[in-house]
């Protein structure tokens, strides 16, 4: 059987998380082990929320905003942007793989584009494999 | 310590969910969780029954948290809500799995979106539990309504709002009112003058005592809230600030330049013009080639740049009409003159547009039917200078067809203004792939957008014709109305809000937020939330360093909860 990588979503109210249910609505197929969370903004997403998400078991991350310019309130993509990068990079260097955390921007036009989206990062995860963070902390409990 | 109970309702939505998810095994999963102490399906939870349902359970079992996995929160949360509220429970004690649009329709293994099914109720279980109850809040209405744009959505809409008697404030870029259909000669169905049709409308709008108009005027920054915005405006001569408690945007749209078309030779040959430049002969009184002359052949080609995914996906609405008006205006000013009207489908939408449609073909016309998608007519030019020939394959004949025309007049697509994107992003709205502006609902709300207070009318929103502008500019002016006439209204009440035991006063939260909501207190040395001035994105809470902010509604806890539930689901049932 092949291998399909859970993935948590955190999709922001406005752009993404409608985008999302554009894909719904026009009947887009994508893959079904994503499950999404939604918050008003992506400036809203913790750090916290993410390693949260890794050590419960999550193979991958996928954090989406409105596009910039467009973000509902103004600029909550920005400060998503800015953490995003530190982020990512502490999270290499506990050894999850730089394409399990993503952040992409969503508009609530692109239904299609979100369903596209998730079939890529699934695949991409796929062939890395589990993420072992849930596994490893559980051994030295 | 509280004890919880929770309903929990999972709804088949008729087949839509049911189809691909296992509802009842969903209930039978659901019922094991911790503090669940009902789970139900049903057919169609939003229905009077449904809510009725989980209105008598709150009663019968002391239900004080609710679940429920259907649609989108983003359709029924409010529905909800007021159930909740109905059965006498604060209405934040709910929560929404979306098994439908993000379910059942993106997904075809019955199996595993049942299995996600499950993971996203668990996770709404796990949350709810964390819910705290919120108070509703309200803030008074400004009365008076800011109009960007003045054709004739926004004039209409300004005369609805002013002859109530509420004052409005109606602001257009160009130097005179009456947007696009100033630009049009005769108007479909019926051929009447278009500019007798506004003129009345642009007089009764100039001489109303509570419109103010500004020409010749743009926005420069809107700020604020439903009932209390303020707008900075400016022409060439100066700037002033505008106060109002609702805005309407009815900024029209624009004609698609046909020149980066290939085929059509716009620009480059000679008596090839758009509808826009026809519209401009007739309004002279005169249909004459560039040499003077009257036209003997004139052809004209339907959805130039609409329906074709290299120019603009969508139908522009207008243009057949358009199209069936100008053969009734050549017939009349030149009968001598043979028209050839080359269209991809002829689209009569609308009170007596097909009548118009078999009148006009008794005139001296031959309609001709050209492949939209795969094979464009192509137009060149004759070597005597004169005339134009057309070459394309015949649909329904299939034959390929040589046309000989002295003009040919190209049924120019419309497309949105250049500048939508600026006026979304003062506003707060967004525009869609074509550049339109999105309404809160597509069915249900088609007037307003997702921010509270800001509503759109006519062709800004999609391609429509006058009736159909004005019926959505009115219909705007009735929802702002109505909230004037309430005085007040509900505003957000997951906003930010401060632990002034545990804020140290770095002030990370003030540098972040984007309505300089937060302000630090020298006193106590801590942050403090305006919470009229927060609009709930929950910026400030993630930057916090030590946790004091807590971003209601959508506060650490739940949403780690909701994590906790989503994964273990997923994990326990692989």
């Amino acid at each position: 059987m092949n291998y399909k990588p859970t993935i948590i979503g955190f999709l922001c109210n406005w752009c993404s998380y409608t985008g999302a249910d554009l894909a719904g609505t026009s009947r887009q197929k994508y893959e079904d082990k994503i499950r999404i969370i939604r918050v008003m903004c992506s400036g809203r997403i913790e750090p916290t929320f993410v390693l949260d998400a890794f050590r419960k078991g999550a193979d991958g991350i996928l954090i989406c905003g409105c596009h910039p310019g467009d973000c509902h309130y103004h600029e909550g993509n920005y400060k998503c942007l800015r953490r995003f990068h530190l982020l990512q990079k502490y999270t290499q260097q506990m050894g999850i793989e730089k394409e399990r955390l993503r952040l992409e921007w969503i508009s609530a036009s692109e239904g299609k584009e979100f369903a596209e989206l998730v079939d890529e990062m699934s695949e991409k995860i796929a062939s890395l494999g589990k993420c072992m963070v849930k596994e490893t902390l559980d051994t030295y409990r | 310590m509280e004890e919880y109970r929770i309903g929990v309702y999972i709804c088949w939505c008729g087949t839509n969910i049911a189809m691909m998810v296992d509802v009842e095994a969903v209930v039978e999963e659901i019922k094991k969780l911790p503090n669940v102490t009902i789970a139900k399906d049903y057919k169609y939870m939003c229905s009077d029954p449904g809510q009725d349902l989980i209105v008598k359970d709150i009663k019968e079992h002391h239900l004080n948290r609710i679940v429920v996995a259907a649609c989108s929160p983003r359709m029924h949360e409010p529905t909800f809500r007021k159930a909740l509220e109905n059965a006498g429970l604060n209405p934040y004690f709910f929560e929404m799995a979306n098994i439908r649009e993000q379910v059942s329709w993106v997904h075809t293994d019955r199996i595993e979106a049942t299995r996600k099914a499950k993971g996203l109720v668990a996770g709404a279980v796990k949350r709810v539990v964390h819910h705290k109850a919120l108070n509703k809040r309200y803030v008074d209405i400004h009365p008076a309504t800011l109009i960007i744009g003045a054709g004739v959505a926004g004039m209409s809409a300004a005369l609805e709002i002013a002859d109530s008697g509420q004052k409005v404030h109606l602001v257009e870029q160009c130097n005179q009112l009456g947007g696009m259909v100033r630009k049009v000669d005769l108007n479909y169905p019926y051929l009447n003058s278009s500019r007798q049709t506004i003129s009345q409308l642009i007089k009764n709008t100039e001489e109303h005592p509570d419109i103010q108009i500004y020409t010749e005027s743009k926005i420069d920054k809107i700020s604020g809230y439903i009932g209390n915005f303020r707008a900075l405006l400016s022409n060439h001569q100066e700037q002033r600030e505008l106060e109002f408690g609702n805005i309407l945007i009815a900024t029209g749209l624009k004609s698609f330049d046909p020149s980066i078309i290939e085929n059509y030779g716009y620009k480059r040959i000679p008596n090839v013009i758009t509808s826009a430049d026809f519209e401009k002969m007739l309004y002279s009184g005169l249909i004459h080639c560039e040499n003077g002359k009257e036209p003997g052949n004139i052809a004209i080609i339907h959805c130039v740049g609409s329906r074709n995914e290299n120019y603009h996906p969508y139908c522009s609405r207008t243009c057949c009409m358009t199209a069936l008006k100008y053969i009734n205006q050549i017939s009349s000013a030149a009968p001598e003159c043979n028209i050839y009207d080359i269209y991809a489908d002829m689209r009569a939408i609308g009170k007596d547009c097909e009548e118009l449609y078999a009148s006009t073909s008794k005139k001296n016309v031959m309609f001709l039917m050209f492949d939209q998608q795969h094979d464009l007519p192509v137009i060149k030019q004759n070597g005597n200078g004169k005339t134009v020939s057309i070459e394309f394959t015949e649909l329904l004949s299939g034959e390929s067809i040589h046309i000989q025309a002295n003009m040919v007049v190209l049924m120019t697509a419309v497309e949105s203004q250049a500048n939508n994107k600026e006026i979304a992003h003062l506003a707060g709205i967004s525009t869609d792939k074509n550049g339109f502006f999105i309404e809160k609902h597509p069915k249900l709300d088609p007037v307003a957008t997702t921010t509270e207070g800001v509503y759109i009318a006519g062709t800004c929103q999609s391609p429509k014709d006058i009736p159909d502008s004005i019926v959505q500019a009115k219909a705007a002016a009735a929802r702002i109305l109505a909230t004037i006439a309430k005085g007040k209204v509900q505003v957000e009440v997951t906003t930010a809000q401060v632990n002034e035991d545990i804020c140290c006063g770095c002030q990370c939260c003030a540098s972040v937020c984007p309505y300089s909501a937060i302000s630090y207190n020298e006193d106590k040395k801590v942050s403090e939330v305006n919470e009229i001035l927060c609009k709930g994105c929950g910026t400030c809470a993630s930057a916090c360093p030590s946790g004091a902010i807590v971003s209601k509604h959508f506060t650490d806890n739940q949403i780690l909860s909701q994590i906790t539930g989503v994964l273990e689901m997923q994990i326990e049932t692989a």
